[in-house]
């Protein structure tokens, strides 16, 4: 529960745990699916763990366990991977400006999830400088830990807790479209970036309605993208003109 | 897991590691050079855009509720409703999640119930 602009602030790796939690709602719920579907799949507790570890990457992990399973060939399983989780191509650049020096940072980009980034993205550039890579630390700790627990729990026990509370499933996850709705709204300082932002919102939508989940964040992001170069609308007064931060 | 599953799982991983690291050490190296050029702005417009708008298309994404019924529609409508009228009033960011997630616990159920 971060209140912004509070004067006396807590460490920052508590802050950025702190400001995670959210995150848990969506993580963990996801998790225990992966790590459900991955047992039906024929891989053992210790190699779903030792994928949700090293490859860290929601979907494309479905996408692996699921290709795997069904006999596909590895090169092409390894590409497929590969090519859904190219969307974050451009996640470390935007949040470049707001890292101070140090050795951590590298090592710290295995935690740069979706997720993270969109909660990075708004709060790196709000906090003083020495603050940043321990906010990130912690937040993208949390993440982390809390991917891989979700990971154990679905491969050791998944049928049994969502059968006995099969609504933990169906609520919890709306944790990140809240979460995601508080970092976007303060971006629509202008009716041009309110129109690219609807936009981009609106395609991510469609494309999971119809069933082009893992091709949605990209898709989407670039037609919000088009619609802020070619549409030009009439600006209304305000405070920002939408830039970054 | 055979070995050469091991082996594609870890290609899978470090891959993925690079696609989230490179980037970083390619605009780290670019804005370093701005700044000894005295260049404030070495950012890319396009990437400055691109940012939020990919947060926007991962809010589009995680929209669909995860039974997407009339009940879950609903349940998302109203809980991203009470989500913003609580960030409106604390511009903090964990009490409007709680309270949107709350809100749709609580919608879902009556819904249901009276379905």
């Amino acid at each position: 529960m971060s209140d912004i602009g509070i004067s006396r602030r807590p460490h920052g790796w508590l802050m950025g745990v702190r400001e995670a939690v959210p995150l848990l709602g969506g993580y963990i719920p996801v998790a225990i699916s992966f790590g459900l579907i991955s047992t039906q799949a024929g891989f053992s507790t210790a190699e779903t763990l030792a994928i949700s570890t090293l490859i860290y990457a929601g979907a494309s992990q479905f996408l692996f366990v699921g290709m795997v399973a069904s006999g596909s060939p590895l090169w092409l399983t390894v590409a497929m991977t590969l090519l859904i989780n190219v969307r974050h191509v451009v996640y470390a650049p935007n949040l470049a400006p707001w890292l101070p020096k140090s050795r951590w940072w590298p090592w710290l980009m295995h935690g740069l999830t979706d997720q993270v980034f969109a909660l990075a993205h708004n709060r790196l550039s709000q906090l003083p400088e020495h603050q940043r890579i321990g906010w990130f630390f912690g937040a993208a700790m949390l993440a982390w830990i809390s991917w891989i627990a979700g990971s154990l729990l679905g491969a050791v026990g998944g049928e049994w807790v969502t059968s006995r509370w099969p609504l933990l499933g169906e609520v919890m996850p709306f944790a990140l479209p809240a979460l995601f709705v508080v970092l976007i709204v303060p971006r629509f300082t202008s009716r041009r970036w309110a129109a690219a932002l609807s936009v981009s919102v609106a395609v991510g939508l469609l494309c999971t309605l119809i069933g082009l989940t893992n091709i949605g964040i990209p898709l989407a992001a670039t037609c919000g993208a088009l619609c802020f170069y070619m549409v030009r609308l009439p600006e209304m007064a305000g405070p920002g003109k939408g830039g970054r931060a | 897991m055979s070995v050469e599953l091991w082996v594609g799982m870890i290609v899978a991983a470090l891959g993925t590691y690079l696609i989230r690291l490179l980037p970083l050490l390619w605009m780290q190296r670019r804005l370093t050079r701005s700044n000894a050029e005295g260049n404030v702005d070495a950012l890319p417009k396009w990437l400055v855009i691109l940012g939020p708008m990919m947060i926007a298309a991962v809010l589009g994404v995680s929209l669909v509720p995860r039974t997407p019924d009339i009940a879950g529609w609903l349940a998302t409508l109203v809980g991203l409703g009470v989500t913003l009228v609580v960030w409106r009033r604390t511009r903090s960011l964990g009490w409007p999640v709680v309270a949107g997630v709350l809100t749709f616990g609580i919608v879902v159920i009556v819904a249901r119930g009276v379905a």
